[in-house]
C-alpha cells in the first residue's frame, strides 16, 4: 500500500457472518468472519482485525469506519428490548393496544398481532388535552409530579411519551420529559414530537415505544462498539441508519429507531454505488441469503424510500429505503399441498440442519438442494474455507418430493427453482410498477449469498434482461456502508395550503435553522409531503433550490398524472409536512469498471468470493477489472 | 395440459395485476373510507365471467364480483368501454359500493374483464353517508345507478359522471373517487396486454380454465374434511330500525363427501327497514366463513366458490328483491349470517366463538362534511387462546380513522377511545373485549346509528360464556340499536360495542365469583 493511503473500512453484521470490506490500491478486499451472535461487537472486531492484516495495515490507519448493524431489528424480532413505560392522553391509554382496528390476519380468526410493547399496567394517562386549536385542557405542575411518581414506582429503563396533537403543540410532552430526566437522570427518554413530529397518534405512539424500547438495548450495543474502537486505536464508527445515511454514534445511540433497517439500507447503498458507477439510471437490488430475499429499488441513480414499515408486528412510521422482504431463500423448504401443487416455503431449514446438501441430516427438500441436484454448484463457502457440497442427499431428499408429484427429480427441482423465482419476481414487480418503473427498463443488481444464483433467471421472470453482479457480492453491505453519506432529517406536519406562502416560509425558515444549528457545512434539502386536498396519501416533492412555493404547483400535478395516468388541473394542494435532510456528501465514488475477461456464453456457474453465480443459456457474461461481473441478455439467441 | 409450474406463474400475474389495480385506487381516492379504511377490492375475471384473481381488503367483498359482471355482460359491453353499477338487484352490493366493470380485449378477442369495487362515502338519498338508519326503500338509500357507461369505447362520457357527482353531499371527493377507480382499470389493461404478450390468447385462456380446476379441488380437498352431516342453527338480528321484532336467519349445512349446500330455509322474509341483502352478499358470508374454515390460502377465485351451494328464497331478507332497502344488510346481516353458519359447523368442527357480530356503523354528517366509521369490538375466543380484543370480527376488516385526523377533519372531538375490559365472556379462553368510542359535537349533524348485539349477546362455544352486549348512548341516555336524530353541539355520543364469547367452560374459581 502506498504510505497515503486513506482508509475507509465497512463493516456488516449478518445472521451467519459478519463482512468487513476495504477500497485498497483500487480495489475492494473483503473478509468474512463468523458472526457471534450474543455480541456483535466482537464480530466487528474480528471482522475489523482480519480485513487490516490482509492488506498489512494498522487500525489507527482508518480514517473512516461505517456499520450496518442488525442489533435493532434482532432485538425487536426476537423481543429482547427493554422494559418500557408509555405516557398519554387521558382516554386514550389503550391506543397501542387498538391500534388501527384491523385483525392481525383476515382469515385466520384466533391469530393475534403481537403484543403491544407495553403492557396496560405500564401505561400512564395524563389529564391534559390539546386539539388541532390548541390546549383544551392545561397540564399542571401537580399532574406532572404525579406522573413522576408513577413511573418511580414503575421501575422501567425507558420511557415513551406520545400526547395527542403534540406535533403541533409539543409543550406538554416536554414537560413530562423534563421533569422525568431531572428526577431519573439515567432513564432512556423518547418523546413523539422529537421521534417523529407527524400526525397519526397510533403510528407516532408505536414508533415512539420501538425508540424508547429499542435505546437501552442499541445504546448499550453502540458503547460497547465504541469502547471496542478505542481500545483498537480505530475511529468511532458511523452508524447506517434505516434510511441508508450514516449518523454519528452518540446520535444513533438515541435515536435507535432510526437503526432498523441498518443492515439492508447498507447493501442497497453499495447497489446504489455501482449504479452510479455505471451510469445505471434504474436498478432493482436482489440481495438473497439463506432464510429471506431483501428487495430493493433505485430510480435515476437514487434509492426510493417509503414512509413507514412494519418489523415484527411493530409498526413504525420513518422514512426509511424503500425495501420488501420475501421469506424465500436458499433453505426455504419444499412440499406439496392438498391441492396436488408444488410449494416453496415460508418454512426454512435455516442453518442447523440446513438444506440436506450440506451433509448434516437434513431431511427436507430445499432450494439450495434443487441448485445441487441441477449441477449449478458443488462447494460453498469463500476461498480459504471450501465445503464439498452432498450431491447424492440432495438427489435423495428431491427425489423422493418428484416422486409425489410424478416427476423426475431434475423436473422437481427445476419445479422448486421456478417457484421460488416466482415469489421473488413478484416482489420485485410490485418494487417497480408499483413505483411506475417498467422492470426492462432497470438493471438488476444481485448480492448476497444466494443473489447471483437466482438473478439471471428472476431477471427472466420480469423481463429485465440487464443483471449486475458487484465485486465481492458476498460483502456489499459493508461496501454501501463506508460510501454512504452522513445524514440527519427532521419533519413537522402543518397541514396548510399551498399557497400559504406565509406559514411555509416561517416553518422552512425555522427548521433550516435547526439544521444549520447542528452541522453549518453540511447541505439542506426540502421536500415537501403533498396530496389534492381531500386526499390521504401524500406524495414527495423535492423543493428546487431557489425555487418559491408558487413553483411546487405544477411539479406536484405533473408527478400526479404521470403516476397514475389521471390528470387533475383544478383541485386546490395541500402540504402535509415539510422534510429537511441536512447531507455531509461522501465524495468517494467507484471508478467505472471497465471490461476485463472474455465475453462467455450462458449455462455455466462461476465461483465468486463468498457466492455463487448462476448463468443460465441465453445469457453471456463479462467480468470487468474491479471483480464484478456484467451479465446480459442474449438477444441474438432468442 | 399446461404445466403446474407455468400454471402458477400465470396465476400469480393475474394477482399481481388485480393487486396493482387496487394500489392504484386505494393511493389515488379521496374519501377516507377507500383511502385510510381501505373499502375495496379488485377482481380479473375470464371472458365467460368467472372469477380468476381477487384482490379483496375487505370479506363483504369476496366473491360477490361475478353477480356485478353477469349484469354488465347482459349489457353487451363493446372494447373500451368502463361500465358502472351499484344497483343491489342488478349486481351490486349497497348503494355506497360503486362497481366497474372493464372488458379485456386483444387483437378483437375477449379475454377477460377486470371489475373494482370502492365504497364511496356518499351517493346521496336521505341521509349524510347514504346509510340512513331508518330507510324502508331503495330509493330513499342514495342515487341508484343500473349497469351504465362511464367510458364507451374509449369516450369518456362526462354525462354519467355529472349525475353521480350531483347526487352527492361530496361532489368534490367523488371526483376524485371515481377517477382513482378509473386509473385502475387504465392500468388493468395495460397489464392483462403485457400478460398476454407472454403467454399468447390460447395458453392464457386454457391457464384460467385449469387455475379455476385448480382452486375447485383445493376447495373440495378441505370440505371432504368436514364430517358428513346435516348441521342446523338459528339466530336473530334485533329489529329492522322501524320495528324491535327479532327477524330469525336459519341455516342447514349440508356436508355430504366434497359438495356442501347452505340452505337459508325457515329465514324470515324481507323485512320494511333496511337488513335485506341481494342474494351476492348473503354468497359473500358464506364464502367467508367457508375461507375461515378451510386453508385460507386457496385462490380466492370463482373455482373455489362455485364449489359451495348456497340456496335462499326469492323475498328472504337474505335474498332480498327490488324494492327492498338493503344498507345495513351488507353490514349487519352479513356479520348475522357468518355467526349462524359458525354456529352449525361448530356442530361438526372446532370453530371459534361468536365475535361481536355488528360493525357499529356510526354517520355523522350535516351539508358540510360526511363522517362514516365502523367500530371493532371483541373477537370470539378459541380452543387456540383467547379472542383479539378491539378489532373487526367478521366481514369488515376497515381500519379506524385516526383521532387527529377526525378531529382536524370533523366539528367532532373523541372524548376516549378504549377497551371494556371484562366485556368478552369468560370461558377457558377468554372473549375478546369491546371498545368504547366517544364523541363530543362541535356543530349541529344529523347522526346515524346502525348497530346490533344491544340486546342478544355473541354466543359462547364449547361451554364458553356468551360476551357482553355493546350500547349507544346520547348524553348517558340509553339509545336504540339503530337510530337517527339531530344532535347539537356538546352532546356526547358514545358507542360501546360487543365483546366476543368465551371458549370452553370458564375454570370454576372464576365462575364462583
Amino acid at each position: 500500500m502506498t504510505f497515503k493511503e486513506i482508509l475507509e473500512i465497512g463493516i456488516d453484521v449478518g445472521g451467519t457472518f459478519t463482512d468487513a470490506a476495504v477500497r485498497h490500491n483500487g480495489r475492494i478486499i473483503a473478509a468474512k468472519v463468523p458472526t457471534n451472535p450474543s455480541d456483535q461487537s466482537v464480530g466487528f472486531v474480528d471482522a475489523l482485525t482480519a480485513v487490516l492484516a490482509s492488506i498489512g495495515a494498522e487500525p489507527s490507519r482508518v480514517a473512516r469506519l461505517a456499520h450496518g448493524t442488525t442489533v435493532g431489528t434482532n432485538a425487536l424480532l426476537e423481543g429482547t428490548t427493554a422494559s418500557c413505560a408509555f405516557i398519554t392522553t387521558g382516554g386514550f391509554g389503550d391506543m397501542l393496544e387498538l391500534r388501527r382496528q384491523n385483525r392481525a390476519d383476515m382469515y385466520r380468526l384466533e391469530v393475534h398481532h403481537s403484543p403491544a410493547f407495553v403492557g396496560r399496567d405500564h401505561v400512564i394517562e395524563v389529564a391534559e388535552r390539546c386539539d388541532p386549536d390548541g390546549v383544551v385542557i392545561p397540564l399542571t405542575a401537580s399532574e406532572c409530579q404525579r406522573i413522576v411518581d408513577a413511573i418511580g414506582v414503575l421501575d422501567v429503563e425507558a420511557v415513551a411519551v406520545c400526547l395527542l396533537f403534540s406535533f403541533r403543540y409539543p409543550d406538554h410532552e416536554r414537560m413530562i420529559g423534563d421533569a422525568l430526566s431531572a428526577a431519573y437522570p439515567k432513564l432512556s427518554i423518547s418523546i413523539s414530537s422529537d421521534v417523529l413530529s407527524e400526525f397519526r397518534e397510533y403510528e407516532r405512539a408505536a414508533t415512539t415505544v420501538v425508540d424508547a424500547a429499542l435505546g437501552p438495548v442499541v445504546s448499550a450495543y453502540l458503547g460497547r462498539l465504541a469502547m471496542r474502537a478505542d481500545m483498537l486505536g480505530a475511529p468511532r464508527p458511523l452508524i447506517m441508519q434505516s434510511n441508508g445515511g450514516l449518523l454519528e454514534i452518540d446520535d444513533a445511540a438515541t435515536h435507535a429507531v432510526k437503526t432498523v433497517l441498518s443492515g439492508p439500507a447498507a447493501g442497497v447503498q453499495g447497489a446504489c454505488a455501482w449504479a452510479r458507477a455505471e451510469g445505471t439510471a434504474h436498478m432493482l437490488t436482489f440481495d438473497m441469503g439463506g432464510t429471506s430475499c431483501d428487495v430493493g429499488i433505485i430510480v435515476d441513480g437514487a434509492p426510493l424510500f417509503r414512509s413507514d414499515t412494519v418489523i415484527g408486528g411493530h409498526s413504525i412510521r420513518m422514512p426509511m429505503l424503500d425495501i420488501a422482504t420475501v421469506s424465500a431463500g436458499g433453505g426455504s423448504i419444499a412440499w406439496v399441498d392438498s391441492g396436488g401443487a408444488l410449494r416453496v416455503g415460508p418454512h426454512s431449514a435455516g442453518a442447523r440442519p440446513g438444506p440436506a446438501a450440506y451433509g448434516n441430516k437434513g431431511q427436507h427438500p430445499t432450494v439450495t438442494d434443487a441448485h445441487v441436484v441441477l449441477g449449478h454448484f458443488v462447494e460453498i463457502g469463500t476461498q480459504d474455507h471450501l465445503v464439498r457440497l452432498d450431491r447424492d442427499a440432495a438427489c435423495a431428499v428431491v427425489g423422493a418430493l418428484g416422486v409425489e408429484l410424478g416427476m423426475t427429480p431434475e423436473a422437481c427441482a427445476q419445479g422448486i427453482l421456478r417457484l421460488v423465482d416466482v415469489e421473488m419476481a413478484r416482489a420485485l414487480r410490485v418494487m417497480s410498477t408499483e413505483r411506475g418503473i417498467h422492470p426492462g427498463d432497470a438493471t438488476l443488481c444481485a448480492y448476497g449469498g444466494a443473489g447471483p444464483l437466482h438473478a439471471c433467471s428472476v431477471a427472466d421472470a420480469v423481463g429485465i434482461t440487464r443483471v449486475l453482479v458487484p465485486a465481492c457480492a458476498g460483502a456489499l453491505a459493508a461496501i454501501g456502508a463506508v460510501m454512504a453519506d452522513v445524514r440527519r432529517d427532521w419533519v413537522r406536519t402543518i397541514l396548510c395550503p399551498l399557497t400559504d406562502e406565509i406559514t411555509l416560509t416561517q416553518v422552512l425558515a425555522e427548521m433550516t435553522a435547526v439544521a444549520r444549528d447542528q452541522d453549518a457545512q453540511a447541505a439542506v434539502y426540502v421536500t415537501l409531503d403533498c396530496r389534492f386536498r381531500g386526499q390521504t396519501h401524500t406524495r414527495a416533492i423535492a423543493w428546487p433550490s431557489g425555487a418559491v412555493a408558487g413553483d411546487i404547483d405544477p411539479l406536484f400535478r405533473a408527478e400526479h398524472g404521470m403516476r397514475l395516468g389521471v390528470e387533475d388541473a383544478s383541485t386546490p394542494i395541500e402540504v402535509v409536512s415539510v422534510r429537511i435532510t441536512a447531507v455531509r456528501e461522501n465524495a468517494t465514488a467507484i471508478a467505472p469498471p471497465q471490461p476485463y475477461g472474455v465475453i462467455s456464453s450462458g449455462d455455466v456457474s462461476v465461483m465468486l468470493d463468498g457466492a455463487t453465480m448462476w448463468v443460465p443459456a441465453g445469457w453471456c457474461f463479462q467480468q470487468r477489472d474491479d471483480g464484478s461481473y456484467y451479465v446480459w441478455r442474449d438477444l441474438a439467441a432468442q | 395440459m399446461i404445466d403446474l409450474i407455468t400454471l402458477h406463474v400465470i396465476g400469480h400475474q393475474l394477482r399481481g395485476i388485480a393487486e396493482e389495480m387496487e394500489a392504484i385506487l386505494v393511493r389515488g381516492a379521496y374519501s377516507p373510507n377507500i383511502t385510510e379504511r381501505r373499502d375495496c377490492s379488485t377482481a380479473i375475471c375470464d371472458a365467460t365471467g368467472r372469477m380468476i384473481a381477487q384482490s379483496a381488503s375487505i370479506p363483504v367483498h369476496l366473491g360477490a364480483m361475478p353477480a356485478a359482471l353477469e349484469a354488465v355482460i347482459a349489457c353487451e359491453p363493446e372494447p373500451g368501454d368502463v361500465w358502472v353499477l351499484n344497483d343491489p338487484y342488478q349486481g351490486g352490493s349497497h348503494l355506497p359500493d360503486l362497481t366497474m366493470v372493464s372488458p379485456l380485449d386483444i387483437d378483437g378477442v375477449r379475454l377477460g374483464y377486470a371489475i373494482s369495487r370502492a365504497h364511496h362515502a356518499d351517493v346521496g338519498g336521505s341521509a349524510a353517508g347514504s346509510m340512513p338508519a331508518g330507510s324502508r326503500e331503495l330509493v330513499q338509500e342514495g342515487l341508484i345507478l343500473p349497469p351504465v357507461r362511464l367510458i364507451a369505447a374509449g369516450e369518456h362520457r362526462s354525462d354519467i359522471e355529472a349525475i353521480i357527482v350531483r347526487n352527492s353531499r361530496t361532489p368534490h371527493e367523488r371526483v376524485g373517487d371515481l377517477r382513482a377507480q378509473l386509473a385502475s382499470h387504465i392500468v388493468a389493461a395495460r397489464e392483462y396486454e403485457r400478460v398476454c404478450g407472454r403467454w399468447g390468447a390460447p395458453v392464457l385462456q386454457k391457464a384460467c380454465n385449469e387455475l379455476l380446476a385448480y382452486a375447485s379441488r383445493r376447495m373440495r380437498a378441505a370440505i371432504s374434511a368436514i364430517p358428513d352431516g346435516i348441521y342446523q342453527a338459528i339466530d336473530y338480528l334485533e329489529g329492522d330500525g322501524i320495528s324491535d321484532d327479532l327477524i330469525p336467519i336459519q341455516v342447514t349445512v349440508v356436508v355430504a363427501g366434497d359438495h356442501v349446500c347452505v340452505d337459508f330455509s325457515g329465514t324470515a322474509p324481507a323485512v320494511a327497514g333496511n337488513l335485506n341483502c341481494p342474494l351476492s352478499v348473503t354468497k359473500a358470508a358464506v364464502y367467508f366463513v367457508f375461507r375461515c374454515l378451510t386453508d385460507p390460502d386457496i385462490p380466492s377465485s370463482s373455482g373455489a366458490f362455485d364449489v359451495i351451494e348456497v340456496v335462499a328464497q326469492d323475498g328472504a331478507v337474505v335474498n332480498a328483491q327490488f324494492p327492498s332497502a338493503v344498507a345495513a344488510g351488507n353490514v349487519e346481516t352479513s356479520s348475522r349470517i357468518v355467526d349462524v353458519l359458525f354456529s352449525a359447523l361448530g356442530q361438526a368442527i372446532a370453530v371459534p366463538a361468536h365475535g361481536q357480530g355488528t360493525m357499529n356503523n356510526v354517520t355523522i354528517g350535516s351539508e358540510a362534511f360526511t363522517y362514516y366509521e365502523t367500530i371493532g369490538g371483541g373477537q370470539g375466543a378459541s380452543a387456540h387462546g383467547p379472542g383479539p380484543s378491539g378489532v373487526h370480527v367478521a366481514m369488515s376488516n376497515t381500519l379506524n380513522t385516526p383521532v387527529e385526523v377526525l378531529e382536524i377533519t370533523y366539528p367532532l372531538r373523541v372524548e376516549h377511545y378504549r377497551c371494556r375490559p371484562g366485556t368478552g365472556g369468560r370461558g377457558m379462553h377468554v372473549g375478546g373485549d369491546g371498545v368504547s368510542r366517544s364523541f363530543r359535537m362541535r356543530a349541529p349533524a344529523y347522526v346515524s346509528v346502525i348497530s346490533e348485539r344491544r340486546a342478544l349477546a355473541p354466543h359462547g362455544s364449547a361451554g364458553g360464556e356468551n360476551g357482553h352486549v355493546g350500547r349507544n348512548t346520547l348524553n348517558g341516555d340509553l339509545l336504540p340499536a339503530k337510530w337517527q336524530g339531530h344532535v347539537e353541539p356538546g352532546d356526547i355520543l358514545a358507542i360501546d360495542t360487543p365483546g366476543g364469547g368465551g371458549w370452553g367452560p370458564p375454570p370454576p374459581d372464576i365462575r364462583s365469583e
